[in-house]
């Protein structure tokens, strides 16, 4: 590039020497940058920059006469503004552009141009006045705001993207769930069905979703209790938990549903929606029932030949010759005894199927808690005369309660002490007034037992470690106990040591006082 | 003691033997019926002095013959002893307006005892 020669321009040759120092105060007290090319030259140089071009450049005049303007643009040469420039240049029209310059030290700055030509009389371009702007703040803002366009948008675009995957995670969810479903929107309306809700009630997509719940089918939804808990999901959030609807539909007949609806919270335009979950639980209650049945069935059953047996042997005993042998006599005995545990087995496999359908009946009354502790105490004096059972303490309190479960209760605790003491005659029972509670110990001096056992006791099925092998049992007996104080809100707990003995305690809520009158 | 008429009402031959049994043992008269829907009939012909009835037999419950007697005049200061191997046969029989009720299995000396109280 040729040395710039530092010489006054001159725009027209009529201009007085004192204007044009005027005006080129004018132009030196502006913001903006000026230059003017001179285009009669080749490669179109600098021949007169102002002030404010040098501020904004960062160079000095020397540096710039002369020099045709790209050298701002450092080596950043391939911006587009560069060639509309050039064009616009070369067929000696006016631009504006922005375009990235950089100053003497390097630093970029957003230089909006504007570039004028100026023509002689006969309409040739002489010169071109440039006028400069750093806009490096404006373009810095511009692009700041760009940028977090971009991130917004990435960000809308990702939130959509989890959106679209959590609504495709529930709706794969929705779909592989064997129940039927259905989403709701708060008015109830079926926004959509998932596969197996189809297929159970034999109805098509078309005649499910947009309809109203309390339109499908023969209108079987349409329960005013059902309504009555529908419209509550929302507001407070309150789940319709387990109600069953026993109707007959059309496609499949007469079933049993049993419908769970939740609230659930989406994004975006349908924001509160409720979930209703539907199965068909017919086969299921009736099976539930027919093993109950068949439970009782069987244990009636089983019942009434025994109730034969021990009738025969008990007729025999009746006809026994005065001079019958002892073995003969011990041996009926016997046959009594082994009667009476079939018959306490089968009624304990009965009571195990109703705890676990839930089925366990109590006929509640009140009655004389003192008196019937006794009677279950003689009750088993009477059959077990081997062991010594002492009867202690009174309490003087009613009861409210299923007095046949209670007497079963305490039977059970006496068989076990005397089953698993069987070196030691001696077995306690101790009633007393607990607070508002009676209290029930049986205490023996038995084997006792470890502190394995007595965590486990009270489970299903359960059985002592070293006890299994040798006494017979089903492990229920205690099970049994556990339950039936517990529906009576009471609490059964057992203290055991090893060698020593155990006590198996229980407590029952008192009745408050009779009413009269 | 007088002989008395009792009449036992059960779907178990074999429960029915025994208690034949035993009450001809302690000299009474025995009669039964396997079929609880003809123990109507039979209690108009034979005019027992007393029913041993069981609660769970097929076609006609023991609870729905009680119902019957408690509801005819003529028959209800019939005594009825209840018998049965259900668990709830105790509600069942007191609710219905059975005299006694006793658990199957029975003892002998127990339905003996029942009988003499419910005879005098
Ligand atoms: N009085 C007791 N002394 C020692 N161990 C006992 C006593 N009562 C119960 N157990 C233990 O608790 C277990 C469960 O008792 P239970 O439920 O009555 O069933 P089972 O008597 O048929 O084994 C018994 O197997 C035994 O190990
Ligand atoms: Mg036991």
């Amino acid at each position: 590039m040729d040395t710039a020669k530092n010489r006054d321009f001159d725009l027209s040759a009529n201009a007085g020497a004192s204007n044009i120092q005027l005006m080129t105060m004018a132009l030196d007290a502006s913001n903006s940058g000026v230059i003017i090319t001179d285009h009669t030259q080749p490669d179109n140089p600098i021949i007169y920059c102002n002030k404010a071009f040098e501020n904004i450049t960062g160079y000095s005049r020397k540096d710039i006469i002369g020099h045709n303007c790209r050298f701002l643009q450092a080596q950043d040469r391939n911006q587009k503004e560069r060639e509309i420039l050039a064009r616009c240049i070369a067929e000696g029209e006016e631009c504006r552009v922005e375009i990235r310059n950089y100053k003497k030290n390097g630093d970029l700055f957003w230089n909006e141009l504007y570039m004028a030509p100026v023509k002689n009389e006969a309409g040739e371009v002489t010169h071109f006045i440039g006028i400069q702007n750093d806009v490096t703040w404006r373009k810095n803002a511009e692009h700041d705001l760009r940028q977090q366009k971009t991130v917004m948008e990435k960000k809308i675009r990702e939130r959509t993207m989890a959106l679209k995957d959590s609504e495709a995670f529930l709706s794969s969810i929705i779909e592989t769930v064997r129940e039927g479903l259905l989403v709701l929107d708060p008015d109830f309306n079926v926004l959509s069905a998932n596969y197996h809700f189809l297929r159970t009630f034999k109805v098509s997509l078309e005649e499910t979703v947009g309809r109203q719940l309390y339109d499908l089918g023969n209108h079987q939804w349409d329960i005013p209790k059902l309504r009555d808990l529908l419209i509550k999901i929302l507001p407070t959030n309150n789940p319709v938990v387990d109600f069953e609807v026993e109707h007959d539909f059309p496609h499949i007949g007469r079933k049993l549903m049993l419908l769970n609806a939740y609230r659930v919270e989406f994004e975006g335009q349908f924001k509160d929606q409720i979930l209703l979950a539907i199965e068909d639980i017919t086969e299921r209650r009736e099976v539930e029932n027919r093993k109950d049945d068949f439970l009782s069935i069987a244990s009636h059953e089983l019942r009434t030949p025994l109730t034969t047996i021990k009738g025969y042997v008990q007729l025999l005993e009746r006809a026994m010759p005065e001079n019958a042998s002892q073995k003969f006599l011990s041996t009926f005995g016997k046959v009594s005894v082994y009667v009476e545990r079939l018959n306490a087995l089968i009624g304990e496999l009965l009571d195990v199927s109703r705890i676990q359908s839930g089925n366990m009946e109590l006929h509640v009354a009140r009655f004389d808690f003192d008196a019937m502790i006794a009677e279950a105490v003689d009750g088993m004096r009477a059959t077990v005369p081997t062991h010594n059972i002492m009867l202690k303490g009174q309490t003087g309190a009613s009861v409210i309660a299923d007095e046949s479960h209670i007497a079963q209760v305490v039977t059970n605790l006496l068989s076990n002490a005397i089953k698993y003491a069987p070196d030691s005659k001696q077995i306690e029972v101790n009633i007393a007034n607990v607070s508002e509670y009676v209290k029930v110990s049986v205490k023996d001096f038995g084997l006792g037992m470890s502190q394995e056992d007595r965590k486990k006791v009270f489970e299903r099925f359960y059985r002592g470690v070293e006890i299994q092998k040798k006494f017979p049992g089903m492990g229920i007996g205690l099970y049994i106990c556990d339950q039936i104080i517990k529906n009576h809100n009471g609490t059964l707990w057992v203290e055991s040591e090893i060698g020593k003995g155990s006590v198996f305690s229980f407590t029952l809520p008192k009745a408050g006082k009779e009413q009269h009158g | 003691m007088d002989k008395k008429k009792i009449l036992i009402c059960d779907d178990d031959e074999g429960i029915i033997d025994v208690l034949e049994m035993i009450m001809e043992e302690v000299g009474h008269e025995v009669m039964s019926v396997n079929d609880s829907l003809k123990v109507q009939e039979v209690i108009d012909k034979v005019q027992p002095d007393l029913l041993i009835l069981d609660l769970w037999m097929p076609r006609l419950s023991g609870q729905d013959v009680l119902r019957y007697l408690r509801s005819h005049p003529q028959h209800d200061k019939l005594p009825v002893i209840v018998i049965s191997a259900s668990r709830d046969g105790e509600q069942i029989a007191n609710a219905a307006g059975a005299d006694q009720f006793i658990a199957k299995p029975f003892d002998l000396g127990n339905i003996v005892e029942s009988v003499d109280a419910l005879l005098n």
